[in-house]
């Protein structure tokens, strides 16, 4: 708001003044030649009224009309005002001069032009003309009555009275005059305050409309809450996602409106802890009572400046993203789901194949060696069918069943190994590695990584296995010098029934991070194309925590 | 002189299967892939080739469109657990080969291979 600065203009405060003064004056005037004219027509010794005195005074009254056209400012000029009032003083002692002087009441009017003279000048104006009146009126009476002691009494009495008055008036003038100084002062300072304030709320309306005008143009829902609950700020997006109106929101308790409280719940923690909160995804039911999905983000403000203490939410509706998300998972569900039918149909007519077509062969059959061996073909059939079925089921379920024991890794490695015929393997580093897991699973597991480098080599195949241990894991490292995998199809490569083998069931890398997720453990694979591909199994060290309970 | 097959699957039961079905009345010899069907086809003299589709190495399309281009009169019945329509690959080589599919009934691949070369 900054502060209120005032500055006093003494010019226009004089300016302001001279006409009262002006005015002030004149209408003094106009009382004092009225009473003068009371004075001609009552007194005892007044003038009769062929007397001149009453054009004297009517030329009076239009020189002081006229003076009201004399500009402010000549006014405040003492010479000026000072010549009036000698004149005045000139005029009435003419007419006590005219009127016998000592017995006549024309004197009182001195009292009068001095108590002006002070209104107009002060003490500086109203002493002189006291002393000018006072040689006047000593010299009249001197002039009238010849034989008048300067120690008579009508001296004695009247001429202190006109310095008595002089004082007086222009000790209350000034009094009066710094009253209106004052006053005039004040109301100046009044008037710039006024001003001031006026300027601070243009500005500060100026400021609203302008921050009004930038969170009502945000895209995304913007709404300020106080520690209390009370929305402050609320603009028309966030309005719309809440399903509610701007004006009906703002000023209400946030808790008093059903179905936001998870809102004012996350608002809440990032007021309590004073940390943001960013890209949340929480639910909320609108006034519609629909359930919305929302992203948000909270900022805790905490201004001592402002004295607010609250926070800021961002809302972002995220129904359009999540119906098309769930669009998209089903599209995906279907694919799989095709690709899985398409995959067992294949896979499981194949040894359907064997069965029927041996069974076909059976009754026709007379040679007893035959007959086992078409016997055997079926029973393998049959057994085949039953592992796909497994491998399914291994697939679709939540979690492997892990029978845990200790399981020497290098041993089982050699013995996965040790039957693979045309590619080299080097097994190397830690001489133990033992760990706590299922030992078919993880027979599997790195058959089927093997088995994917052995498909992906051509030329002078060469695998190199080797066992690390970190404080936390046992790494398991195959690196072979197969074609890689190209950028495309490293996104894919946990996805089901993805293969670029023409014999592969897709489903081996699938399994594999199964089986390493259900051990706790990492898998992690890095290829260059034309290169060769290293992949690298963690499994967890610590003892007991290598898997879960069966 | 018994007319000469080559079954080519990569599943040595099929293989089996089919040479046990067949060597009564024709002369068989096996291939387990398509690599080896090519090799085999190339040596040798053989009347009709039944051919798996899904194989490693070479895949039994590209395999008999090598064939193809040496000898496009050898009768081939391509042999595969898909269903033509189940495969646009497969509806694509229709007009190339014959088509069985697997299961197979003895009987029917029989008349199918009598039908093409006879005994």
């Amino acid at each position: 708001m900054g502060t209120v600065s005032v500055s006093l203009q003494f010019g226009e405060l004089k300016k302001k003044e001279s006409p009262l003064h002006k005015r002030t004056i004149l209408l003094l005037r106009f009382v004092l030649i009225l009473s003068t004219i009371l004075l001609m027509t009552y007194s005892d010794r007044g003038l009769n009224f062929a007397s001149p005195g009453y054009a004297v005074a009517l030329a009076y009254f239009l020189s002081n009309l006229a003076l009201y056209f004399v500009p402010e400012i000549k006014f405040s000029r003492p010479i000026l005002t000072f010549a009036i009032f000698l004149t005045d003083v000139f005029a009435i002692s003419m007419a006590i001069y005219l009127t016998q002087g000592l017995q006549t009441d024309f004197y009182l009017i001195y009292f009068l032009i001095i108590f002006i003279a002070s209104v107009g000048q002060d003490i500086r104006g109203s002493i002189p003309i006291a002393i000018v009146a006072s040689i006047f009126y000593a010299w009249l009476l001197h002039r009238t009555s010849p034989g008048l002691s300067i120690m008579d009494s009508a001296i004695l009495i009247k001429v202190p009275f006109l310095f008595i008055v002089s004082l007086i008036s222009s000790y209350w003038s000034t009094a009066i005059r710094r009253e209106v100084r004052e006053k005039s002062k004040f109301e100046a300072i009044a008037r710039n305050l006024e001003d001031e304030i006026a300027r601070i709320t243009d500005k500060e309306s100026e400021l609203r409309h302008y921050s009004e005008t930038v969170i009502n143009s945000v895209t995304s829902g913007v709404i300020v809450v106080k520690e209390d609950g009370v929305v402050t700020t609320i603009n028309p997006e966030a309005a719309r996602v809440l399903g509610t109106k701007q004006e009906t929101i703002t000023g209400k308790d946030i808790n008093s409106i059903p179905g936001l409280e998870a809102l004012w719940q996350r608002m809440q923690q990032s007021i309590h802890s004073g940390e943001p909160l960013e890209r949340l995804q929480i639910s909320i039911t609108n006034s519609h009572n629909e359930d919305t999905p929302i992203g948000l983000s909270v900022s805790p403000i905490n201004s001592p400046n402002t004295n607010f203490s609250g926070c800021v939410g961002i809302l972002r509706d995220l129904s359009d993203i999540k119906e098309l998300e769930d669009k998209l998972r089903h599209a995906e569900r279907l694919s799989y789901l095709g690709k899985m039918a398409t995959w067992v149909a294949h896979e499981i007519r194949n040894p359907l194949t064997a069965i029927d077509g041996f069974s076909q062969l059976l009754p026709h059959t007379r040679d007893m060696s035959k007959i086992e061996t078409f016997s055997k073909e079926i029973a393998r059939g049959t057994q085949r069918i039953n592992h796909i079925i497994e491998d399914i089921l291994t697939f679709a379920r939540a979690k492997t069943r892990v029978n845990a024991s200790n399981i020497d890794l290098r041993q089982l490695m050699t013995q996965i190994t040790e039957n693979i015929g045309g590619v080299r393997i080097f097994i190397n580093g830690e001489a133990s590695a033992t760990i706590k897991g299922e030992e078919e699973s993880l027979k599997s597991l790195f058959t089927n990584i093997i088995n994917n480098s052995i498909d992906a080599m051509d030329k002078d195949p060469k695998i190199v296995i080797e066992f690390r241990k970190t404080r936390q894991w046992l790494v398991i490292e195959l690196r072979d010098n197969g074609k890689g995998i190209s950028p495309e199809n490293m996104q894919k490569l946990f996805t089901p029934f993805f293969t670029t083998k023409s014999r592969g069931t897709g489903l081996g890398l699938a399994i594999a991070k199964k089986i390493v997720d259900d051990h706790k453990g990492k898998l992690e694979i890095k290829s260059e194309e034309g290169e060769g591909t290293i992949c690298r199994v963690y499994l967890p060290l610590e003892n007991g925590q290598g898997c879960t309970a069966p | 002189m018994k007319k000469r097959i080559l079954v080519c699957d990569d599943e040595e039961p099929i293989r089996l299967l089919l040479t046990e079905s067949l060597q009564d009345t024709y002369d068989i010899a096996e291939a387990s892939n398509g690599r080896e069907a090519l090799r085999s086809a190339t040596k040798e003299k053989f009347d009709l080739i039944i051919m798996d589709i899904k194989m490693p190495q070479v895949h039994g399309l590209e395999a008999i469109e090598r064939i193809r281009e040496r000898n496009d009169s050898i009768p081939i019945i391509i042999c595969s657990a898909y269903r033509p329509m189940e495969d646009d690959i497969v509806v694509k080589t229709s007009n190339i080969a014959s088509f069985i599919t697997k299961p197979i009934d003895i009987k029917t691949l029989r008349a199918k291979i009598f039908e093409l070369i006879g005994e």
